[in-house]
């Protein structure tokens, strides 16, 4: 039930994930290409020197460590309010579902500017000038697809069987949740904090809207100045998210190897 | 004395839901090492009946007491009942060695001893070979296999099953069945058995609780229950019955030209009833060599079943009846054939003829 494998015939998955292939690796292979040419030092010349660039700007490692850390807030506040919340919608809140639903639709329809100046004057002045604040927008900002992941993967499993048949055996609440909701809701929670993580990091509008710099306000700023060094930062930014997605889902999957074999 | 000799007693057990009886004062004693089965319509509370025992569900108002001690307050956690449900209900993140060792591990077993007990029961329900399995490499009816060890591994007070076989294939469903009846023997595991499939509940069971909106309508073997029914409602529910209009003269019916005194004359009585008619208790034949009271009546089918087989044929005022004879006597009997209909019980159960 949890180990959704795709069942194509290897023929059909072979053309899949080629086409995939080249419709992600053909652009960026020529940004690529592009992103190492050195003008400077003649026509046909290539290297470092616009990666050298972007990385020597003073700016750089600070707005990288920003955006890592609010897109790991964000990611908190997915595992801690979401999580929950969806697993207690499936056990007994059957009702509150539709309402729900409706909800998390909401980010999708009310135009981000809306959002932004609405958001802003209701929060507390001591959260407005935090700008861990941006966390919980970028939460928000995720929801239609974090919740849909979440919801759709744990209505899946038959929660509240399983967690009476845990109780009859004799596990006390925290056993049930601990050794039986836990476990079993691990693929759709880590897919949620994925998209919640890759929402966060992209994030443009709503953090430029607010007046708040991060990683990518800051990349649209200084590409103004360098147009292959903004190529360059580009292709960095986008092998950068996939190489942390990667050990992301790399580490999920070690934890999960541990937690089986741990017996 | 009186302590011992139950295993599982509900008193006077009331649950509703939103205003809907489901359970209605229900009394219950199960003995140690029984089994019975709790047999109804769908809808007349047998999983709420069970998953009070269980502690998943509470009661408005009456007890249960296991072994004499009221467990009535007791959360389903401290009950030491073992369950297995109607779906599917194995942990998908565990084996099937790691879900029959669960209710141990959570009883502090330690590891070695409690994997020797899993495997153990494992071995029992025949499906030792397959402990390093993960429920979704298994079939429906290995996991409920599976569900049923990790039951029977904590040896519970008693074991409930929710009709644990209802997911099933039918070839499966019967050996099953048989199987779950030769475990809780040679364990000597007090069991409860939720079923609406009389065939399984008579099957299996020391007795058989037939239920009816949220009571037991009559507990007893399954021999009592075919032979003696209390009411129409269980003589009709248990076993195949004809159910054929008649004419009632305040003591016997009369029907298919014959008569039969009424055992049930309670339903005091239009003269026009339906009377209720075993198969077996029809019999069916070329009409020359018997001169008894009998009907005339055509015949409609025959099936084979092994060493009987069920005849159906429609009597010269339009009813359809259907007859179990012995296959030996039913060679000469063809599709379109006038035949002889006798009534061969001495006594029958009525009911109103509106029923
Ligand atoms: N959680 C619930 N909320 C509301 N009504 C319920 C609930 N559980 C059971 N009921 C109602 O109580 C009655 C008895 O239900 P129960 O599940 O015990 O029947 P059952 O005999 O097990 O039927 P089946 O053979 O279909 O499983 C039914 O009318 C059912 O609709
Ligand atoms: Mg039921």
């Amino acid at each position: 039930m949890k180990r959704l494998g795709f069942k194509l015939p290897s023929a059909g998955l072979f053309i899949a994930v080629l086409l995939a292939g080249v419709f992600v690796l053909l652009p960026l292979g020529s940004a690529s290409e592009y992103s190492f040419r050195t003008p400077a030092l003649g026509p046909g010349t290539y290297g470092w020197d616009n990666y050298a660039w972007f990385v020597s700007q003073p700016d750089f490692g600070t707005f990288i460590t920003l955006s890592l850390l609010l897109a790991a807030v964000a990611a908190g506040i997915t595992l801690l309010v979401l999580v929950p919340t969806v697993v207690w919608l499936n056990l007994r809140g059957q009702k509150l579902r539709p309402l729900m639903e409706f909800l998390t639709l909401l980010p999708l329809v009310i135009p981000v500017v809306a959002l932004a100046i609405g958001a802003q004057t209701s929060l507390p002045v001591e959260l407005q000038s935090n700008q861990y604040s941006l966390s919980f927008f970028y939460f928000v900002l995720a929801l239609p697809y974090t919740y849909r992941t979440l919801d759709i993967g744990i209505r899946a499993i038959p929660l509240k069987t399983l967690s009476e048949a845990a109780r009859s055996l004799g596990a006390s609440q925290i056993k049930v949740i601990a050794l039986v909701l836990a476990p079993v809701v691990r693929g759709a929670v880590i897919a949620s904090v994925f998209l919640t993580i890759a929402l966060s990091l992209g994030e443009f509008t709503l953090t430029s809207l607010l007046h708040w710099q991060t990683f990518t306000t800051w990349v649209t700023v200084i590409s103004q100045s360098n147009i292959l060094g903004a190529i360059a930062l580009s292709v960095f930014t986008i092998v950068a998210a996939f190489a942390l997605l990667l050990v992301v889902g790399l580490v999920s999957i070690r934890t999960k190897r541990r937690q089986v074999t741990e017996e | 004395m009186k302590k011992k000799s139950t295993a599982l007693r509900l008193r006077g057990v009331t649950k509703s839901f939103a205003g809907l009886t489901a359970l209605d004062s229900l009394d219950l004693d199960v003995k140690p090492g029984e089994l019975v089965a709790l047999l109804g319509p769908s809808g007349c509370g047998k999983t709420t009946a069970l998953r009070i025992v269980a502690g998943l569900e509470k009661a408005d108002s009456g007890k249960v007491l296991v072994r004499g001690e009221d467990i009535t307050e007791l959360p389903a956690h401290k009950r030491h009942m073992g369950m297995v449900f109607q779906q599917y209900s194995l942990f998908p993140n565990l084996t099937a060695e790691e879900n029959a060792a669960f209710g141990l591990r959570m009883q502090g077993v330690g590891g070695a001893e409690r994997k020797a007990r899993a495997l153990e029961l494992l071995d029992l329900v025949g499906l030792s070979a397959l402990a390093k399995r993960y429920p979704h490499e298994m079939s429906g009816g290995q996991q409920q296999r599976v569900a049923l060890a990790r039951a029977l591994a904590v040896e519970p007070e008693v074991l409930l099953l929710d009709e644990p076989l209802s997911a099933l294939d039918a070839k499966v469903r019967t050996s099953l069945r048989e199987e779950i009846r030769r475990l809780q023997l040679e364990l000597g595991t007090t069991t409860i058995f939720v079923t609406h499939d009389q065939e399984e509940a008579m099957a299996i069971s020391d007795r058989v609780a037939v239920m009816s909106r949220g009571k037991i309508e009559q507990i007893d073997t399954p021999d009592v229950l075919y032979s003696n029914p209390a009411s129409s409602f269980v003589a009709s529910f248990v076993g195949n019955m004809n159910r054929i209009p008649a004419q009632f003269d305040g003591k016997h019916a009369h029907l298919l030209g014959g008569k039969a005194k009424v055992s049930n004359t309670d339903s005091a009585a239009p003269t026009s009833v339906v009377a209720l008619v075993r198969p077996e208790n029809i019999r069916l034949f070329k009409p020359a060599h018997n001169a008894k009271a009998v009907a005339d009546a055509t015949v409609l089918n025959r099936s084979f079943l092994g060493p009987v087989s069920q005849v159906t044929a429609r009597t010269a005022d339009g009813h359809v009846v259907s007859a179990l004879l012995p296959t030996a006597d039913t060679g000469d009997l063809h599709a379109g054939d006038a035949v002889a209909v006798e009534l061969l019980a001495k006594q029958i159960m009525i009911e109103g003829s509106n029923a």
